[in-house]
């Protein structure tokens, strides 16, 4: 969550600029940075992978429960072997190991960076399993030897305390055959090995799975109790090997477990013999013998190896000692992903899958190790359970801070592959793992837009309309269908609400995706209807559509031909808009509609009266991005505002009506006469007392915005002016909440707006004993914006001079609104002027806030240019909020810029700076289709 | 990724076939190209070389013949049908690729993720 806070911090530049700008209007940016930490939080969810795994309490266990399943298989394999074994004893055992040895030969040899060759892998085995019957010796040593070299020791020595265990165990099954093998051990030992070291050897064990030969007889070794016993401890093993013990240690833990002491818990691992330790140090090497063995059958071999060297003696006693599993070290893993049998391969990445869990080390290491491209390439095999387990695998990789992580996914094109596979998948694990693995690529800002190009019309097309429930064109026999809440959808929307807060761009080609928009307007619909709000997928759902919402009046195609008189005479706005306006020439019909529009604009502009006002009829129904500012949604936001105790949802929802309700174009005009007629004015006033200090500051915000309502003022200058100095601290502390700085601005500039222009509400708020408040923050704040913004207030206050007499009969003088805000100004106010103006904003914009000429004139620039204009630059949260003022009005079309640019994945540049070079680029690239 | 005019070219490459899809009486690919010798390098987005004057793709249509075929947003066009695609007009350019008389079209392109995974093979 935190990583990603920082990403947030990114998002929230480039859209809290608009907020400040837009000061009333526009706050979405502040919900887009919600959004982004959302997304974090998603990625943890991906972690889930084990909770898929198994049911069971601790996740990791989970994960490991498949390590469980991988070593079942292995069983299964030594059985099928064991009719083979030339000795006539349990062969299981012996059998069992050969299957992984096999595997690890392969590794081997692509360690050694040989290319590796099918024919080989196969070969190998032939041998093993000939050198098996005959007799052990030369021939798998021949083989194994060259690659004891490889062995994890020498890469990865210290690091991997499990490889060393690992080493030991296999070792030992290797050895116990040969030494002594005993017919009962056979039997016994697999069983008493799964519970000891099970965990361990599972990385291997599964490559043994490869084997089909399973068939034979897999049910018995498959007993699931096995399993579980081998995840406790593997758990056990695996968290003490990377934690604890990186060093030889372990592996005399192991070792002595091992053979010994099958009976023995893990935790007796106690062993420390100091002889042992030596021993296993000689051991190593042959023990590397043996596990190369294992491919063929790694106990002869090895057996065989040590008896010719003569060095037996010693590592051989210490072998039949030690448990003989070892877990492959990373990369031997690795190298298995490649293995020329698929059930190695699908082992291997589920191994992966289980080591990289919330083990940032390990990722980065698979990552050094090129393991990640090798992972991607699995996702396109035809096995289920291959490209199941590399999926997961790259699910547990691509979560977490790393971000190094996700952009090596990225570069090997694994964007494209995992939309391809959930093209091609009807498997809803896999599904969901794909989801899931999008869902934390998506948190990092410069994969956003590849995540759009490659899959967004997929992830809606195979997601998001069939789990909305929505269907373009519904059959009327049948009854509407509901939202499943999967996790495919909660994967996909919290994918999709992450890549939505990437600029202008992504926002405009998220509106244009066929069937989103209406999808996601369904699926909230349904979650109302069924009174099920406050779920994660609503939560995303939401913020997906705030997002969408936001700038909807300016980057929409045609928003142009809507805007209200005052915007219109500016003209001279946007390049970005006029793109878009070719666009528009799609949309039949639309010519008439605007007229109609452009009439009703007028009267609506002018006439104060809004509760008349007519909503326009439409001749065809709305559909895909219109949805989004239909004033229908109105109802719908409302309905979530009232149901849900997700704040989140709540912020989100209350965005949503900020966005819509900015802006000087003919919808938002409807919007915020919809507010009000739906009542909804009541409700955002409620929330206003909510425990969430985001959820105050977006309501507040909100109000900002619908009060550009002349009715709408009147009626939140009456009703809400309590609830609004309520959440401001007073003299002795913060305030009851506590609220942030930002949220404290954020009432404050609502405050502003509310009296602007109306005396009446600026008599409420003296008769709600709000001067008190406001001259204590003015003087005494430690926040200079919130200072500032107190200060604009009391400015305003004092101008209306049929006040001043109340004001001074309550012992107020001229100096408790003047004193502190005149000295800001005279030093900064030139400055912040001048900032603003070079911040190149387009003239709609200025126009806009023309509007409220009234207000901002009365408040001095400068102390709030300044602050919003370096606040942009930082993109820090604060400010977000401190430019809410004027700078607001820069920011808003700071990422109608961005849209242009967007291409550029540094956010940092976006400030204000970037709309300048966007404007400047005007002169569109030729983009033809062909 | 650079080049100089003049001097010969050397880029790790693909070979993509991708058969045009037949949409009413257009033979569609389904992506679109950006960029050419008669367009402002700076603006686009894929090159990494900001003077490079190719042509690239900026769009695939999700499930579409390009896409089908392998061809991927970024991906620098060096060849179509054997022509070369490095120093041609953006308009040139979408004419090769929009003979009506072929139905199939076989691009040369590089990408940057190829160049890396030679590098990297290379380099170990």
């Amino acid at each position: 969550m935190k990583d990603l806070a920082c990403t947030s911090d990114s998002y929230v530049h480039e859209q809290s600029p608009s907020n400040q700008t837009s000061i009333a209007m526009m706050q979405e940016p502040q919900e887009m940075v919600e959004e982004t930490v959302t997304v974090e939080e998603d990625p943890g969810t991906p972690t889930s992978h084990v909770s898929i795994v198994t049911s069971e309490d601790g996740t990791t266990r989970r994960t490991e429960t498949k390590v469980t399943k991988m070593v079942k298989t292995v069983t299964t394999r030594t059985v099928r072997q064991v009719p083979l074994g030339p000795d006539g004893l349990p062969s299981m055992d012996g059998s069992s190991p050969m299957g992984s040895y096999t595997d690890s030969i392969d590794r081997r040899y692509m360690k050694n960076g040989e290319r590796y060759i099918t024919p080989q892998a196969s070969s190998t085995l032939t041998r093993s399993y000939n050198s098996y019957n005959d007799s052990y010796p030369d021939s798998h040593e021949g083989q194994y030897r060259p690659y004891i070299s490889h062995d994890g020791y020498g890469d990865l020595p210290d690091n991997y305390g499990s490889l060393s265990r690992g080493v030991n165990y296999r070792p030992r099954y290797a050895y116990v055959p040969g030494n002594s093998y005993r017919p009962d051990d056979g039997s016994f030992t697999l069983p008493s090995r799964r519970d000891n070291y099970g965990p361990v050897a599972q990385p291997q064990v599964p490559v043994g799975s490869n084997v089909d030969l399973n068939r034979s007889q897999p049910e018995r070794f498959q007993p699931e109790p096995y399993g579980l016993e081998d995840d406790n401890r593997s758990l056990g093993v695996d968290d003490e090997g990377y934690e604890l013990d990186p060093d030889y240690s372990t592996v005399n833990r192991r070792t002595s477990a091992g053979v010994s002491e099958r009976g023995r818990p893990h935790k007796g691992r106690g062993y420390d013999d100091p002889i042992e330790t030596e021993m296993v140090e000689e051991r190593i090497p042959y023990l590397h013998g043996g596990y190369a063995a294992p491919l063929a059958q790694p106990e002869r071999g090895s057996m065989a190896s040590i008896d010719r060297l003569g060095k037996r003696s010693p590592s051989i006693d210490s072998i039949r000692k030690d448990p003989r599993w070892r877990d492959p070290d990373l990369p031997e893993v690795i190298a298995m992903l490649s293995h020329p049998i698929d059930p190695v391969k699908s082992n291997a990445a589920a191994y992966l899958q289980h080591l990289c869990y919330e083990n940032d080390k390990i990722k980065k290491d698979v990552r050094h190790l090129k393991g990640i491209p090798i992972l991607v390439g699995l996702l396109d095999h035809p096995k289920p359970e291959v490209h199941r387990k590399a999926c997961g695998a790259l699910r547990n990789i691509s979560y977490g801070k790393d971000n190094e992580n996700k952009v090596a996914i990225k570069n090997c094109d694994g964007i494209p592959a995992l939309i391809r596979l959930l093209r091609k998948t009807n498997d809803m694990e896999v599904r969901e793992l794909i989801t899931g693995t999008l869902w934390n690529l998506s948190s990092y800002e410069p994969l956003k837009m590849v995540i759009i190009n490659h899959g967004l019309q997929t992830l809606t097309n195979e997601v998001i309309i069939p789990h909305s429930g929505w269907e373009s064109e519904p059959n009327e026999d049948s009854k509407p269908r509901d939202a499943e809440w999967t996790t495919v959808f909660k994967n996909t929307s919290g994918c999709l609400r992450n890549v939505s807060s990437d600029g202008a761009e992504a926002r405009r080609r998220l509106r244009e995706c066929d069937g989103l928009v209406d999808a996601l307007l369904h699926a909230l619909q349904s979650a109302v209807g069924k009174k099920d709000t406050d779920n994660k997928s609503v939560e995303n759902c939401v913020c997906i559509m705030r997002n969408l919402s936001y700038h909807v009046h300016k980057e929409v195609p045609g928003a142009d031909k809507y805007q209200e008189l005052d915007a219109s005479q500016t003209t001279s706005t946007g390049g970005s808009q006029k793109k878009k306006k070719d666009d528009a020439g799609c949309f039949g019909g639309k010519k008439a509609k605007e007229e109609w529009f452009n009439q009703g604009k007028k009267n609506g502009d002018l006439d104060r009266n809004f509760d008349t006002l007519d909503l326009p009829k439409r001749s065809e129904t709305a559909k895909g991005f219109e949805l989004l500012y239909q004033p229908d949604v109105v109802r719908l936001y409302l309905s979530i505002l009232t149901e849900s105790q997700n704040f989140n949802t709540l912020e989100a929802a209350a965005g949503a009506l900020q966005n819509l309700s900015a802006g000087n174009w003919t919808w938002s005009t409807y919007i915020r006469a919809t507010v009000r007629k739906e009542r909804g004015l009541p409700v955002l006033v409620e929330l206003l007392q909510s425990d969430s200090d985001k959820v105050v500051r977006a309501v507040s915000i909100a109000l900002r915005n619908l009060s550009m309502d002349r009715r709408n003022k009147d009626l939140i200058g009456s009703y809400a002016m309590g609830e609004l100095v309520r959440n401001l601290p007073s003299r002795q502390q913060r305030s009851a909440k506590n609220l942030e700085e930002d949220t404290v601005v954020a009432v404050l500039n609502t405050i502003h707006e509310i009296i602007t222009d109306s005396s009446e509400n600026a008599r409420s708020l003296i008769q709600t004993q709000g001067i008190q408040k406001l001259v204590a923050i003015s003087k005494s704040s430690q926040s200079p914006r919130e200072t500032k913004a107190a200060s604009h207030v009391l400015q305003m206050i004092w101008s209306y001079k049929e006040l001043r007499n109340a004001l001074q009969k309550d012992g107020w003088n001229k100096s408790h609104f003047q004193s502190v805000s005149t000295t800001p100004k005279g030093s900064k106010g030139t400055a912040g002027r001048s900032a603003y103006d070079d911040s190149t904003l387009p003239l709609v914009d200025k126009s806009q806030d023309n509007e409220k000429a009234g207000s901002r004139d009365m408040i001095p620039m400068d102390e709030l240019g300044p602050d919003g204009y370096s606040t942009i630059d930082h993109r820090d949260k604060e400010r977000k909020y401190k430019t809410s003022d004027n700078t607001g009005d820069a920011s808003e079309k700071e990422p109608l810029k961005n849209d242009t640019n967007r291409k550029n994945i540094n956010r940092s540049n976006r400030a204000s700076v970037n709309l300048v070079d966007a404007r400047d680029i005007k002169p569109q690239p030729v983009d033809s289709w062909v | 990724m650079s080049y100089v005019p003049g001097q010969p070219v050397t880029a790790v490459v693909q070979r993509i076939e991708i058969h045009k899809l037949r949409q009413g009486d257009n033979l569609i690919l389904g992506f679109s190209i950006g960029g050419g010798i008669d367009q402002d390098p700076t603006q686009n987005p894929f090159s990494e070389d900001k003077t490079d004057k190719g042509i690239y793709v900026t769009r695939v249509t999700e499930g579409g013949p390009a896409e089908v075929a392998g061809l991927q947003i970024g991906d620098k066009i060096m060849q179509v049908n054997g022509w070369d695609m490095t120093m041609v007009t953006h308009d040139q350019a979408r004419k090769r690729l929009t003979k009506r008389n072929e139905e199939v079209v076989r691009l040369l392109v590089t990408r940057q993720s190829l160049q890396k995974a030679v590098q990297q093979s290379m380099l170990s």
